[in-house]
């Protein structure tokens, strides 16, 4: 069986979703493919824009600042590429980005609006949440669930802790114990932290529990009377204004969650950012696939591109196997938005790296083929630090289009866009970047795909 | 010792140490789940985890990690790995696709071989059943008696019956399933007056035999391959060109035999086989010819072993046909592909696991308003509809194939 | 005589060191184990686990003879940490049997008194049918086995032992200086403690200095010169038993290496490079991952298509004897009296040696430590069991009773036999240690609690060679912050410390990741820093962290 699009996306994630649902609006059919979920299902919860510039000891305040910075310093950066389209005056360029970048976060927190994801936060600030080590980081949006109020502006107000029984993903003794000397260390408030540890056994065990097992379980009713009666005495007890707990407020009803236990206890909740498996992450991949399908899009899950046919400097056909099956897509353009190591769009081993669905050729962080590199040699000594890790830069170089381009400086094919991580050119971990180029380079890869789909009509 | 001696010995010596060695067609598997990278977005999807917790069924990122890195460790994981339904939906949100439900056919089979003490003593019982009638459920004794009960599920049904024809060099090999075969003969003849209606060349099998799939996924490999081989043989023997099936589970198991052990025949589900080889033109066609039945509210639950053992275009397609019939109303609940806990013989041993399994479709099955749930498998039709009646649901439960047929069908 | 007043003081808590703290308590003598770093952190640290039977040393009769006692010797006394290696040695053409066939003999000398056959020879198909990743151009198969012990529990048990007999065991204690009289004879120890950052002294009549390829830095200490030849040895790890029995084949340069399976995971190894380097910075270098591998594939061809996890490395501190390739030096191990030449009275080094000797090393050292004090009690070390080890233990059994998973308690039997009982007698109290904290091993939260009380870790990797906690695929990805809370918990450590302890096992997985990074192991890393550099923001934490010796340099 032949499927027919004007846009076939490849990747499910946030980069492939936006991609997908900018053109289905626009009036394209459009066929996604995905072979299995990824980063953005990890994901904390919070959609960083830009949170420090590599290497930096300070983090940026807000993405304006570090968004003029990047097109300054670094203008092959997903970001910073947007400002050399054709139709980008030199004067232009760091407003061609700042508006791009502005227009999407407006996008995102419109189409989020209403979805079990819908998040909070905006584009002139950068907010900093706490996570479930105590540690914060710079974020610009957060789920509404985990909106920390102003816990950290305040001089009274009192920040309690609390874990699970059993659920060994967060120690909220350890955590308030971070928080606390991070928060002294700066002179600033919450002067005064508790913790404290509630049982909720969804299935009347304390121990082994997992997120998801909470997520559901306070999904049902009845289940919050329960948490915000164990709560309520530790609120009492340190007077706490604002309770952290880990992000597992539940998964279709969060939001409602947190408002009934900030009634039942009389304190502000908040989630803390966490760590795979995340319920967040599950809520952001659900609500994008929900917005994505409600515009019209059409999903083809398990599905995975192994080979095409490429007609001169177009890709033709793509095909797809599914466990065991195989179907033949015909398409006027694609999006790729297969991810970097996780999601598999970019491969490496002692040979080098290569990006696996078109073998297009891959860089490294100073746009050196990095098809011959030996992995290890992209590293650091340090594993976590500033600097970051070479590896995380590599990846594919982009034109103004969002299309690949080859060694020869020219595009791979002139109806291929890629957007999200198999990109090269930004290190999303340590300049806390990830879902905000994710979203920034799947609208305008798609915006650059729609251009393309019309022009080929005409022709 | 000779060469000889010494390989028995050698060969005695790892069954002491509890060590099969992996089948060059078992590294594929072993490789793939190598390549788990332990992000546990998995254990967010596992219905069995959602239905009994992570401390009892420990979920599929721990088979990966875990239990399955030390073969001679394997009989350890006899109080998880039986509980797993097989429904596939990890390896299909796996960033890494990493092939849990063949590892955990794999490891059965070592516990099988190595321990057969700690194999779930309801799956003796199938054992021997599938050892003396190649069937996976107890025939019938009274042949006229089937032959009754069949008729009278045709008449309740409204539908003809069409005898079965066996005969050499058809195009089409129809192959029912044990469970359609022996209990829902309904489906089977459903199915028959199907491929009737659009005069299909088909024929049956003379003496069926089981898939092999139960055997498998017991791991009973040495019942699983024989039973592969016996089928092998008769569709070759038959001369057919593909085989058509009603169930989820054949469809999947026959695609891998098929290609594991080169038949040369591809198989297809009802569903695919009407989408694809009859085409939807003729489909509109027959359904002109029809006096439009009455209108039915109907929700539609995804097979596992169609849409993430095989592809999930089969049940577009499924969605596609019941689009053109007149008076069929669809809603689709918010469940409809997550597992009904039948799949695994996980109910086999642990009732109450494959039952708590399916307490969330239920739920958002009774909110879309349907009448009647359709399925395109048997094994989900019964587990479901003895689920619904346990609850009092006033829903009912058609497998689909039985569904189209009461459709397409002449008054 | 007080705490500070002991009969003898044993340097380095390797196998060896372990091992004479042991036989010097079980005979009564006051015994102080003083260890730099932590229990089994070097040298035994990064070897396979392999208690050889001495196969390679065909040409020392005398020691294969004394290897295969100490095999039975752990069989007996430690047989709950050890498990069978059945091996094949392929052979893809004549010149590989017919170059060193003497092994066949003499292996099979000493087979039967450990219990395993002959060597045998497969054909081809046969060898096939074990290993179906096998080259199908081999000519024949020579089939043997061997015994692996778990060479961290190994050490921790002789060090629990030692304890239990009285000795006293002090970790993170760098010895600095020896307090010498002035007719030349060791009176005292002078070491740093690195925990609470003060230096010690205490008196002592003997001192062994077990500290491996430390030895010679060690005895400078006390002014005297010992000559050694450190060798290192690097080892791939590949995630789960990818091979169904051990392989070995001979590399490149004629060396024999060999890919094993051992617990949950397969080491391929071992490079063997004459080396000056400092043993606290070593990593394995592209150039041995190549050697081992490359080796390798010419009898297992798909093996780069494994999951490398990691790589290890460590320094063997031979008998220095020059002009010998490493192959032909002596595996026996030499006992220098540092006064019988005119040196300084009352210490006694080792060189040489290799860890199925560790016992009848400690037994030869302690006999002489108890000729210089007078002491006539006899070795029992070899009878006396360790502890675990007394009787078989019913892990599905306690399964049911305590309600946790069965595979979780088989491993933890792996590691502990029946003191597991202890362990899971807190579960009693506290049902929720019942949680998988390392989710690859497995690790329940029980085990890190009485670890940390009963073991005395200090750090996360402390605990990783008491548990296995981090070793697996993910390498600590999803148990270092977990585990890092408990041990912040039970130490009442602040929240800078529990950040540090993160970023110290961290620092020390990478190590081995960053050598070999290939595959799936990239994802991995994506993921890891996903969660502590995206997420947690600990790239820019300011908390006191201590920049690592392999991590100094650009």
């Amino acid at each position: 069986m032949i499927l027919e699009s004007d846009l076939l996306v490849i990747g499910g994630g946030l980069a492939g979703l936006v991609a997908g649902t900018i053109a289905t609006e626009s009036g394209a059919s459009t066929i996604l493919l995905r072979k299995g979920q990824s980063a953005t299902a990890f994901s904390s919860g919070a959609i960083d824009i830009i949170g420090y510039l590599p290497d930096a000891a300070e983090s940026i305040s807000d993405p304006l600042e570090g968004l003029t910075a990047i097109a300054g310093l670094y203008p092959l950066h997903p970001y910073g590429v947007v400002g050399y389209g054709d139709d980008v005056a030199p004067e232009e360029v760091v407003d061609a980005i700042i508006g791009r970048v502005r227009d999407t976060v407006v996008w995102l927190k419109n189409h989020l609006q209403g979805t079990i994801a819908s998040v909070m936060g905006d584009f002139n600030t950068n907010i900093y949440p706490i996570t479930i080590l105590g540690t914060t980081k710079p974020t610009c949006l957060v789920q509404e669930t985990m909106n920390p109020g102003d816990v950290n502006k305040h001089e009274e107000s009192v920040l309690l802790f609390a874990g699970i029984t059993g659920y060994p993903d967060f120690n909220p003794s350890a955590a308030a114990k971070t928080y606390l000397e991070d928060r002294m260390a700066l002179g600033q408030p919450p002067h005064k932290i508790g913790h404290c540890m509630t049982q909720l056994m969804p299935f009347r065990k304390c121990f082994n529990i997992s997120s998801i097992e909470i997520a559901r379980h306070l999904d049902h009713a009845g289940s919050i009377e329960t948490l915000a009666k164990q709560l309520e005495p530790h609120v009492k007890q340190i007077g706490a204004t604002h309770v952290a707990i880990p992000p597992v407020l539940g998964f279709r009803h969060a939001l409602k969650n947190k408002r009934e236990l900030e009634k039942s206890i009389g304190a502000e909740v908040f989630e803390l950012l966490g760590f795979p498996p995340s319920i967040p992450g599950l809520r952001l991949q659900r609500a994008l696939e929900e917005v994505y399908t409600k515009a019209g899009g059409k999903m083809l899950v398990g599905h995975e591109a192994t080979s095409y046919t490429k007609t001169g400097q177009k890709i033709k056909t793509v095909v797809a196997r599914s466990p065991r099956r195989e179907i033949s897509i015909d398409t006027k353009a694609v999006v790729l938005a297969t991810g970097k190591y996780i999601g598999g769009g970019i491969a490496g081993d002692e040979k080098g790296l290569r990006e696996t669905v078109f073998d297009i050729m891959t860089v490294t962080a100073d746009y050196h083929s990095a098809k011959d590199i030996l992995p290890s040699k992209a590293t650091n000594r340090l594993e976590i630090s500033p600097m970051g890790q070479q590896l995380q830069w590599c990846g594919l170089s982009i034109d103004p289009q969002f299309r690949p381009i080859r060694e020869d400086g020219l595009e791979w094919a002139d109806n291929v866009f890629a957007a999200g991580a198999v990109l090269a050119g930004y290190n999303y971990s340590v300049e806390k970047s990830g879902l905000g180029v994710a979203l920034t380079s799947g609208y305008s890869a798609a915006k650059s795909a729609i251009k393309c789909i019309k022009g080929g009509g005409e022709n | 010792m000779n060469e000889d001696e010494a390989y028995e010995y050698v060969k005695n010596t790892l069954k002491k140490e509890l060590i099969t060695p992996y089948h060059a067609d078992e590294l594929e598997i072993v490789k793939s789940v190598s390549c788990c990278i332990n992000c546990g977005l998995c254990i967010n999807h596992c219905p069995v985890v959602a239905a009994i917790g992570l401390d009892r069924f420990n979920g599929p990122r721990s088979i990966a990690v875990e239990l399955s890195r030390s073969p001679p460790e394997y009989w350890s994981t006899a109080d998880k790995i039986y509980l797993c339904t097989g429904c596939g939906t990890c390896r299909e949100v796996c960033p890494k696709n990493v092939d849990i439900p063949e590892i955990v056919n794999l490891i059965r089979a070592r516990i099988f071989e190595h321990r057969p003490d700690l194999v779930p003593k309801g799956f003796m019982l199938v054992k021997e059943i599938i050892a003396e009638h190649n069937l996976a459920f107890e025939p019938w004794v009274d042949r006229e008696e089937k032959a009754e009960s069949r008729d009278m599920r045709l008449e309740r049904l409204g539908l003809p019956h069409i005898p079965d024809v066996v005969k050499k060099n058809a195009e089409v090999l129809f192959y029912p399933g044990c469970q359609a075969e022996e209990r829902t003969q309904e489906v089977r003849e459903a199915a028959k007056v199907i491929l009737d209606l659009f005069a299909v060349d088909f024929t049956v099998l003379d003496e069926f035999s089981c898939c092999s799939l139960p055997s498998h996924l017991m791991g009973d490999e040495d019942s699983a391959r024989n039973l592969a081989k016996q089928l092998k043989k008769k569709v070759k023997k038959l001369g057919v060109k593909k085989v058509v099936t009603t169930c989820a589970g054949c469809t999947s198991n026959l695609a891998d035999l098929a290609e594991r052990d080169n038949w040369g025949t591809p198989t297809y589900h009802l569903l695919e086989f009407l989408a694809e080889e009859i085409g939807f033109d003729r489909i509109k066609q027959a359904l002109k010819e029809q006096t439009p039945s009455q209108s039915v509210h109907v929700s539609v639950h995804d097979p596992c072993h169609l849409i993430r053992h095989t592809s999930r275009r089969i049940m577009d397609y499924a969605m596609d046909i019941l689009s053109l019939m007149p008076g069929v109303k669809v809603t689709e609940s918010i469940t409809h592909d997550s597992c009904c806990g039948g799949g695994g013989m996980v109910s086999y041993h642990s009732r109450d696991v494959a039952d708590a399994v399916v307490k969330e479709n239920l739920i958002s099955l009774e909110e879309t308003g349907a009448e009647r749930l359709v399925t395109p498998c048997p094994l989900c039709t019964a587990q479901i509809e003895s689920n619904l009646f346990k609850s009092g649901s006033s829903i009912e439960v058609d497998d689909l194939t039985v569904f189209l047929a009461q459709r397409f069908s002449k008054e | 005589m007080t705490d500070s007043e002991f009969d003898v003081v044993v340097i380095g808590g390797g196998s060896t060191g372990t091992a004479v703290a042991r036989d010097c308590a079980i005979r009564g003598l006051k015994t102080l184990l003083l260890e730099r770093d932590d229990i089994a952190s070097a040298t035994v640290g990064t070897c396979a686990g392999m208690i050889s039977s001495g196969l390679k040393y065909s040409d020392e009769p005398d020691i294969m003879a004394m290897c295969s006692k100490e095999v039975m010797h752990f069989n007996h006394i430690a047989r709950h940490i050890i498990m069978k290696n059945p091996i094949l040695a392929p052979l893809l053409d004549l010149s590989d049997a017919a170059s060193d066939s003497s092994y066949v003999d003499s292996y099979s000398a000493h087979a039967e008194e450990r219990e395993v056959p002959s060597m045998l020879f497969l054909t081809p198909e046969a060898s096939r049918e074990i290993e179906p990743m096998l080259n199908p151009d081999i000519i024949a198969s020579v089939y043997y086995e061997e015994f692996f012990i778990d060479p961290f529990r190994l050490c921790m048990l002789q060090t629990l032992d030692a304890i239990k007999h009285g000795a006293t065991v002090r970790t993170y204690c760098e010895v600095i200086g020896f307090d010498i009289s002035n007719n030349n004879d060791i009176q005292g120890v002078v070491f740093y403690n690195r925990v609470t950052g003060t230096t010690e002294k205490i008196n002592t009549k003997l001192v062994i200095n077990a500290t491996g390829p430390w030895a010679h830095k060690v005895a400078k200490l006390s002014g005297e010169n010992l000559d050694i030849r450190l060798n290192k040895g690097a080892h791939v790890i590949l995630d789960r038993r990818v091979v169904n029995v051990g392989i070995t084949v001979k590399a490149i340069d004629g060396r024999w290496i060999y890919l094993f399976p051992h617990e949950n995971t397969t080491l391929l190894g071992t490079t063997a490079l004459d080396t000056w380097e400092d043993p606290d910075s070593l990593v394995a270098s592209f150039d041995e991952i190549e050697y081992l591998l490359q080796s390798i594939q010419t009898v297992l061809p798909s093996i780069r298509e494994a999951r490398i996890i990691r790589t290890m490395a460590g320094i063997r501190p031979l008998v220095p004897e020059w002009k010998r390739p490493e192959g032909k030096v002596t595996r026996g191990y030499r006992i220098i009296d540092h006064s019988e030449n005119g040196g300084v009275k009352g210490l006694i080094s080792f060189t040489g040696g290799k860890l199925v000797m560790c016992r009848h090393m400690a037994e030869a050292a302690t006999d002489l430590v108890c000729k210089k004090l007078g002491n006539t009690a006899a070795c029992m070390t070899h009878k006396q069991a360790l502890p675990g080890n007394d009787a078989d233990v019913d892990v599905s059994a306690l399964s049911k009773e305590y309600g946790i998973a069965l595979h979780a308690l088989e491993r933890m039997r792996a590691r502990r036999g029946t003191e597991m009982l202890k362990v899971l007698e807190l579960t009693k109290e506290y049902p929720e240690w019942k949680t998988t904290i390392c989710t690859c091993e497995p690790v329940i939260e029980a085990e890190i609690r009485y670890a940390i009380r009963e073991e005395f870790p200090q750090t996360l990797n402390d605990l990783r060679r008491r548990l296995r906690l981090g070793t697996g695929p993910c390498q600590g990805t999803f148990c270092t912050f977990k585990a890092a809370a408990i041990l912040s918990d039970e130490l009442d450590l602040g929240g800078d410390d529990f950040l540090v302890d993160i970023l110290d096992f961290r620092a020390e997985r990478w190590k081995g990741i960053r050598q070999s990074m290939r595959g799936e192991q990239l994802a991995q890393e994506e993921l890891t820093l996903g969660m502590y550099t995206c997420v947690a923001n600990l790239d820019q934490s300011d908390v006191d962290y201590d920049i690592k010796p392999w991590e100094e340099g650009s």
